[in-house]
């Protein structure tokens, strides 16, 4: 009985600390990130957490949204479909969040794309999504980086800068390379190119590519090929440029806007060299045109990355960037009306919005974005990225 | 297309990723030869190997010989306290409970890799430049006449070690008659802790030669295992010689496969070609001492 007085004083004590009339801040935005932290993403999924953190800290030290503070809950995926059908179901739950972004990897944005459909809440993908699912128009899901789409029709303007008459695509066995691969011969053959996607591919384990190779080699020589394309992502790119430099085949390759990384050259060194290829501004934040509307917005987030974290930018972490971005644009035309649905509207009418890697421009009819106008032609030259201009096609 | 005509460079091809699973394969024999375990955490250590060496080599900015030695010595500590921490402790379970550990083993040492030294893959420089040598109509890399000539070596390094010296004819004792070892008074743990750091050593070795090649990630070691592991009882499960025939005939057959196929099947030609072996010839190429044959 003595410890009743006790149990009083603190049951008000925790009242009043949990009580709103004390809160001097405005409630949070959230926003729930489902990314793969653990596995083969790791690496990558750290510079968009990283370029995450360092937006939403800027927006909320000045001012956030109407003085609602912006607020971001990381979850692990592990790269598991499982536990990312768990993590956005759990997002769905609360209440609290108003949308949901990621996960990367194809299957598991299948998955949390057909959550959001369900469940009525926007799912912000970063990553270029499997084509088939895209085809699908889904209502609340967006797409930050380039599409298949324009990123083969910029690449076919690299072509046909170049003069090339044939290309032959030697592309990876998985659905986004090989839509890559099929839009490349859409509409390469459109302007009168002549492409021939080989019948030999490579799976993104494959460690040596020289078998294909050889057996494309002949091809080449028959049929007086004039550009390669490495239609691939990740480690299998250096590697096919290696192995074309051994076998001792000599021509110009083209790569896909998965070659604008630094690793990329790591891993391939003296076997990158003239690799070109269409990418995101953010390979080269210091060779953009004077007059380019996004170079401030890039220049100013490239020195606030490099004074954080010590490294450059590169193109996940601008989408990273844009990510931020078109939240934070789309919340503010919300009109402090903030709900789930307010929000997806909002950020589908988002118009001529001025972000990292180009001009974004949503409408009910396109969820991705970003237009060819927005890449820029890129050539490894010494070790490093070259920005290279063609009159006539930017 | 004649598919004669580019039979040689796929042949050569194949050696070089051939001398690759014939090392993997010895580190298994090693082990298997001295205690009848089979270490699927062999392909680790041949992506430690590399890793490290790239850790030491672009980080510690130790020089290039130098980094491949002391990563080599890493990987062989990490070979004995994976059997001081692993094996040892489960000497008396039964085999199968050893290959579950050592899949363990496997999936630690590779998610430890990921998140000390990153995801991303890892090239090394080549030992001796980058310039195709032409030979006739084939091309190779100077990388590949070094990873055949190392491999070369160390097949002679390891057949004097288990023929002609008193350790490891111990090892093999300990293996093929448990009791009869025993009662000689040659300890058994012993043998298999040295087992594992002859083994780690072969596979840290292996990785650095292969990584100015192929790249290597903190996952890549799991496919070099079970590749390995298929040669090793390709060749003839439990012979220094076998796994040394399993991985070059793997290899090459692969390889040589894509002349006829497309490639999208060259992975599971191995385990066909496993399977097939497994239906007519359980022992192996040149037989095998652990399977007697009479059983099947």
């Amino acid at each position: 009985m003595k410890r009743i007085p006790f149990l009083i004083v603190s049951i008000l004590i925790l009242m009043i600390w949990v009580s709103p009339a004390y809160v001097t801040e405005k409630s949070s935005y959230k926003i729930g990130v489902n990314l793969e932290f653990t596995g083969p993403w790791a690496e990558v999924t750290k510079t968009v957490r990283n370029a995450m953190v360092l937006e939403v800290e800027r927006i909320n030290k000045t001012g956030g949204i109407d003085g609602h503070p912006l607020e971001l809950l990381f979850e692990d995926n592990g790269f598991d479909l499982g536990r990312a059908a768990a993590n956005m179901t759990k997002f769905t739950k609360d209440k609290e969040i108003i949308a949901v972004v990621g996960p990367f990897e194809d299957n598991l944005q299948a998955t949390t794309r057909s959550i959001a459909e369900r469940e009525k809440i926007t799912n912000i993908i970063i990553c270029p999504s499997n084509p088939m699912v895209r085809a699908l128009k889904q209502k609340w899901a967006f797409n930050i980086a380039q599409s298949d789409i324009i990123v083969s029709q910029k690449l076919v303007d690299l072509s046909l800068a170049r003069k090339y008459k044939k290309a032959l695509v030697f592309h990876a066995a998985h659905p986004l390379a090989q839509s890559l691969a099929e839009y490349y011969k859409k509409f390469g053959e459109e302007k009168g190119m002549k492409v021939i996607v080989s019948k030999e591919t490579h799976k993104p384990t494959d460690i040596d590519m020289t078998p294909q190779l050889i057996k494309l080699k002949p091809v080449i020589e028959k049929e007086k090929i004039d550009a390669f394309y490495a239609c691939t992502a990740g480690p299998p790119g250096p590697i096919v440029c290696k192995n074309l430099k051994t076998l001792g085949i000599k021509i110009p390759i083209l790569g896909t806007h998965a070659f604008g990384f630094g690793f990329i050259i790591a891993l391939g060194g003296e076997a990158m060299e003239g690799v070109e290829f269409g990418a995101g501004k953010p390979v080269v934040p210091d060779q953009l045109d004077e007059n380019d509307p996004v170079r401030p917005v890039i220049l100013d987030f490239s020195k606030r990355f490099m004074e954080r974290y010590g490294v450059e930018i590169d193109q996940i972490a601008g989408h990273a960037h844009d990510t931020i971005s078109l939240i934070y644009e789309a919340l503010k035309q919300c009109q402090r009306k903030v709900t789930r649905a307010a929000f997806r509207d909002a950020l589908e009418n988002t118009k001529g919005l001025k972000n990292c890697h180009g001009i974004y421009n949503y409408s009910p009819t396109d969820h991705d974005g970003l237009s060819k106008k927005d890449m820029v032609f890129i050539r490894i030259e010494g070790g490093k990225f070259k920005r290279m201009k063609f009159p006539g096609f930017e | 297309m004649n598919p004669l005509t580019y039979i040689p460079q796929l042949f050569s091809s194949g050696i070089t990723i051939g001398a690759i699973y014939a090392l993997v394969a010895l580190g298994f024999v090693t082990i298997s030869r001295a205690s009848q375990i089979i270490n699927f955490a062999q392909g680790e250590f041949v992506m430690l190997g590399g890793v490290i060496t790239f850790f030491l080599l672009k980080v510690v900015n130790l020089p290039y010989p130098l980094a491949a030695l002391v990563a080599i010595m890493i990987v062989i500590l990490i070979g004995f306290m994976m059997h001081l921490s692993v094996i040892y402790p489960l000497r008396k379970a039964s085999i199968l409970i050893l290959l579950m550990a050592t899949l363990g083993a496997s999936i630690f040492l590779s998610s430890t890799s990921g998140l000390i030294f990153g995801t991303l893959p890892k090239a090394l420089p080549s030992f001796s430049g980058e310039q195709p040598l032409q030979i006739g109509e084939i091309s190779v890399l100077p990388q590949s006449v070094w990873v055949l000539v190392s491999t070369f070596i160390l097949l002679i390094f390891l057949y004097l070690l288990s023929h002609r010296t008193l350790l490891g004819k111990a090892m093999e004792a300990s293996s093929t008659d448990p009791l009869g070892a025993d009662l000689l008074g040659i300890s058994r743990s012993l043998m298999v802790f040295l087992a594992f750091g002859v083994s780690a050593g072969v596979g840290a070795f292996a990785g650095i030669l292969i990584t100015p090649i192929f790249f290597t990630s903190y996952s890549s070691g799991t496919l070099l295992g079970l590749k390995g592991f298929v040669a090793a009882v390709l060749g003839g499960w439990g012979k220094n010689s076998g796994a040394i025939l399993g991985g070059f005939v793997l290899g090459m057959v692969e390889s040589l496969s894509l002349a006829f196929i497309p490639s999208g099947y060259k992975d599971a030609v191995a385990f066909i070609i496993l399977l097939l072996i497994l239906y007519f010839r359980p022992k192996g190429i040149l037989g095998s001492p652990f399977i007697d044959s009479r059983r099947w």
